[in-house]
């Protein structure tokens, strides 16, 4: 049956197959293949390397990324039901298919929990007075990784991890069964599936926020047991908002590409999309400078070495590279008001914007090790950094797409539909 | 919780969408332009306008003698000395800045984010910013004791010693971010007026009012030309006033953090700080709102949406601002800093721990664990209550980092304690009463609501196929 709007004059028709177009098999098939490729080169490049502390970094890094699409794509289902608007139908069911990827986030965190001891220092050192009297690590190193204790040990690591997983999937699962529920409610008034959304995503973004900060605090900001920065939590959920926006209008805009994208996509929200997509650029690097200033004016000794691990010894490039990838080519291309309306370049800065992301996240992890600290040079590992990220998300997307297609790509109780349908303004 | 026993037949709720109306459905363009242009045009001020006018003009007039003794005796009337140094002149500037937040965040970016429901608010909102901002500029002006050599001295000089001009500090940064904030906030009030200024200028019975409108109008006729001009200004004017919402707060909180003080220098100061300002802007906003809709019968215009969305906003930026306090915590005890846990335990637990209950409390519990409630929210008397009760606490926010911070540092010889004069109190007393009497003679001489914005958001200025009947559009 296809699902006629009630009003509107000139109103486009939904089609009656609402399901993923017949293309997204080709994604999946496409994404499996390069999967097992970039797998075999992580192995081959661990075999080079002898070690595979590298390729452990390296999963981190792809772990982080899954994990900023899976959580931070449900977060931003949750935001659009706080906040309401006709894109939301564009992208919810694109959201509800990243969110229910958390099972194999999980499986890809089960490394990182399992070889710790080869990641964390903290976790590697079991006495720190005798680990500093043997010259293994500085006073520093030892006063925080004692002081710390009660939190960075592996066993609280587990709790914490495991109990945040369980509050993201219960969120998953409720987010995904109620929206079907939804869909096939045509008794209940407009009210009601909205204020029982607003009702479950209030606490949840709340709920996101404080288990985000303390995932990231333990996964990625304990990589160096002595620095700390309390917008941390506040980086990384903007950085997730940066990350899951950009794939999300990316899988949009390609979708479109076929029905019933093809129907709904009007420029008008295309153009509302780029916007939103300016406002995370804008927002990531107010937080990212602000605390680089901060920091920089302070000059503390706790403090500062963290950023001169990460400026000097190479990785000044890095850093320059990192400012004009994650912001300033962002920020440029999408101050353009055609850009934004134009499908296929707003697809290529989506593709930018992952690219950034990951290039950013790199520049986080890798200079806390003591071998790339203050110095960035080439090993085989360090090509790590292309491989696995790039083999665990050609899996996730592998999954992602599976997940796209097991639902109508459209959701057809929501009162914006009519409105989505109708023409397209001459002007936005 | 959500219930399929909603009141579907509610004329205040759209049943397409389910959401609160923005305003009250059978309005026309007439009946809206007469309802708020009458509250100007009137020749009968209303007693209670009077009323109101009398006692916050008496309030202002404690901050002229207030300020005549400041300059008579210096600022040594003040509790200004070692070791809090700055005390409320610093703090009344901060929170009258924040205050200011809402109005731009309200005109530009959900101006920028198509948020409709703005339209009712967003012209005293700007006001209020204008009125913050000029109770804000006075405390760094009249802290100098002798405002008149502090324009001799603060005019930036050609200097080698880096002493002022000092572009690495962010007190200099501030005067550029507050004067841009200050001439962008005007601007953008000013423009978005101009339509409704000509509207009056038609309207207005009395020669003065003609001619005085007439000028500010700028020829205003509402041709297609007119409007297209009017749109782009708008547009142009909101992008650059956007990046102010963050960037006057942030260099505020910029003032703190790059000191090396515990409770001043964290990393989470410029977002808590941007959040809190618009946090409490909102409460402003709802303080001002609450009653000037009951008293000039506006309750269609300033409907229970406005209300409703501003509280979430408020729940919003709460959330935002008691995060920041945890990470403060939190960081705290995780920074294996012997001097941010002290700075901590002091701040909770030291003779001025009272402080910090009382924003915690006003800040955080009360607000946050009644803004869920959606009857509470769309409770006008209650939001109004709850505005003063959030303004409080975010003038305790910057109490309790200014003096807390302050007066136990490092060096346990310097400790000392601070103790605000009748002279500090009178002058933040003052700056209540300015603010007031300022607003008051905005909503008797302007068009408190932009008639022109909630115009085209009656159904009657949607545009129509051929094929739908036209309906009445008044006048």
């Amino acid at each position: 049956m296809a699902h006629a709007p009630e009003h509107g004059h000139h109103a486009r028709t939904l089609p009656a197959n609402l399901g993923a177009p017949a293309f997204v098999n080709g994604w999946r098939r496409r994404a499996l293949i390069v999967g097992a490729v970039f797998s075999a080169l992580s192995l081959l490049l661990a075999v080079l390397d002898h070690s595979i502390d590298h390729l452990l970094r390296a999963w981190l890094l792809g772990f982080m990324i899954c994990f900023g699409f899976a959580v931070g794509g449900m977060a931003l289902l949750m935001v659009q039901y706080l906040t309401g608007g006709k894109w939301g139908l564009l992208v919810r069911r694109p959201l509800e298919a990243m969110s229910r990827t958390l099972p194999l986030v999980f499986l890809y965190f089960l490394p990182i929990g399992i070889f710790a001891k080869k990641l964390y220092l903290w976790a590697a050192i079991s006495n720190p007075a005798e680990a500093l009297k043997s010259g293994l690590i500085s006073a520093a190193q030892a006063h925080a990784i004692a002081f710390k204790r009660p939190m960075l040990n592996l066993t609280t690591m587990w709790i914490t991890t495991i109990a945040c997983f369980a509050i993201w999937g219960f969120y998953m699962w409720r987010l995904n069964s109620l929206s079907l529920q939804r869909d096939s409610d045509t008794e209940s008034p407009v009210h009601y599936w909205t204020q029982k959304f607003e009702n479950l995503s209030g606490p949840g973004v709340v709920i996101y926020s404080l288990t985000l900060t303390a995932g990231v605090i333990y996964w990625v900001m304990s990589l160096d047991p002595t620095w700390y920065s309390s917008v941390y939590g506040l980086l990384f959920l903007v950085g997730q908002g940066y990350a899951a926006l950009a794939l999300v209008i990316l899988t949009v805009l390609t979708l479109a590409k076929g029905e019933p994208f093809k129907t709904i996509l009007r420029v008008t929200e295309q153009h509302d999309l780029g916007k939103l997509t300016f406002a995370f650029v804008m927002l990531n690097i107010y937080l990212a400078f602000s605390q680089f200033l901060i920091i920089w004016s302070g000059n503390l000794p706790e403090e500062i070495p963290w950023y001169l691990d990460r400026i000097r010894g190479g990785w000044g490039v890095v850093i320059t590279l990192d400012f004009l990838f994650h912001w300033l080519v962002p920020f440029t291309l999408l101050l353009s008001r055609d850009l934004k309306r134009n499908r296929k370049r707003l697809i290529f800065v989506c593709q930018w914007m992952i690219f950034a992301r990951c290039w950013d996240m790199f520049w986080l992890i890798e200079p806390n090790f003591p071998d790339a600290r203050r110095n960035l040079h080439f090993s085989f590992g360090i090509l790590q950094y292309a491989a696995v990220p790039v083999a665990l998300l050609a899996f996730w997307s592998a999954y992602y797409f599976f997940q796209l297609q097991q639902r109508p790509l459209v959701a057809v109780n929501d009162p914006h539909l009519a409105e989505i349908l109708e023409p397209d303004h001459a002007h936005a | 919780m959500a219930t399929k026993n909603v009141p579907v037949n509610d004329p205040m709720i759209d049943p397409a969408t389910g959401e609160l109306r923005v305003i009250a459905p059978g309005h026309t363009f007439k009946s809206v332009t007469e309802k708020i242009s009458r509250i100007v045009l009137t020749s009968h001020t209303p007693l209670g306008w009077f009323g109101g006018f009398m006692v916050a003009s008496s309030v202002a007039g404690i901050l002229m003698v207030a300020v005549t003794w400041l300059f008579l005796k210096g600022t040594g009337i003040w509790a200004i000395t070692q070791p809090v140094a700055w005390g409320f002149a610093i703090i009344n500037f901060v929170w009258w800045i924040g205050i200011g937040h809402a109005g731009t965040l309200i005109s530009a970016i959900l101006l920028l984010f198509k948020q409709s429901w703005r339209n009712s608010i967003n012209r005293f909102a700007e006001a209020m910013t204008l009125f913050a901002v000029v109770c804000a500029g006075m405390f760094p002006i009249i802290h100098t004791g002798r405002p008149w050599l502090a324009i001799y001295w603060l005019f930036p000089y050609p200097n080698t010693m880096n002493l002022w001009p000092q572009f690495r500090s962010p007190l200099m940064w501030d005067v550029f971010a507050v004067s841009t904030y200050a001439i962008i906030s005007l601007v953008f009030w000013y423009v978005g007026l101009i339509p409704d200024l000509g509207t009056m200028r038609d309207r207005s019975q009395t020669r003065a009012g003609q001619y005085i409108y007439g000028i500010f109008s700028l020829g205003w006729r509402g041709s297609v030309r007119h409007w297209m001009r009017y749109e782009s200004a708008s547009l142009l004017l909101a992008g650059l006033a956007t990046p102010l919402v963050l960037s006057v707060h942030t260099v505020i909180s910029f003032d703190f953090a790059v000191a090396v003080l515990a409770g001043w220098h964290t990393t989470i100061f410029p977002p808590y700080f941007v959040a809190g300002a618009i946090y409490s802007g909102f409460a402003m906003v709802i303080t001002l709102a609450v009653p000037i809709r009951k008293f000039y019968g506006l309750e269609d215009l300033i409907t229970i949406r406005h209300i409703d969305n501003m509280a979430k906003v408020m729940l919003a930026t709460g959330f935002i601002v008691a995060y920041g306090y945890g990470m403060e915590v939190f960081m705290a005890w995780y920074s294996a800093s012997k001097w941010e846990s002290f700075m901590m335990w002091n701040r909770m637990h030291g003779p001025m721990g009272w402080s910090y209950s009382v924003l915690i409390a006003c800040n955080i519990v009360i607000p946050l664990c009644t803004l869920w409630f959606r009857k509470l929210r769309r409770n006008p008397l209650f939001m109004f209550l709850l505005s003063l009760v959030v303004n409080t606490g975010m003038w305790f926010e910057r109490f309790v980092i200014v003096v807390t911070s302050l007066y136990r540092d490092y060096l346990p010889s310097s400790w000392g304690t601070y103790r605000a004069t009748r002279w500090d109190y009178a002058t933040f007393l003052g700056t209540l009463g300015l603010f007031t009497t300022l607003f008051l003679l905005f909503i008797r001489f302007l068009p408190m609501i932009p008639m022109s914005e909630i115009r085209i958001m009656l159904p009657q200025a949607k545009i129509k196929s051929e094929a739908e009947p036209l309906h009445e559009a008044g006048d």
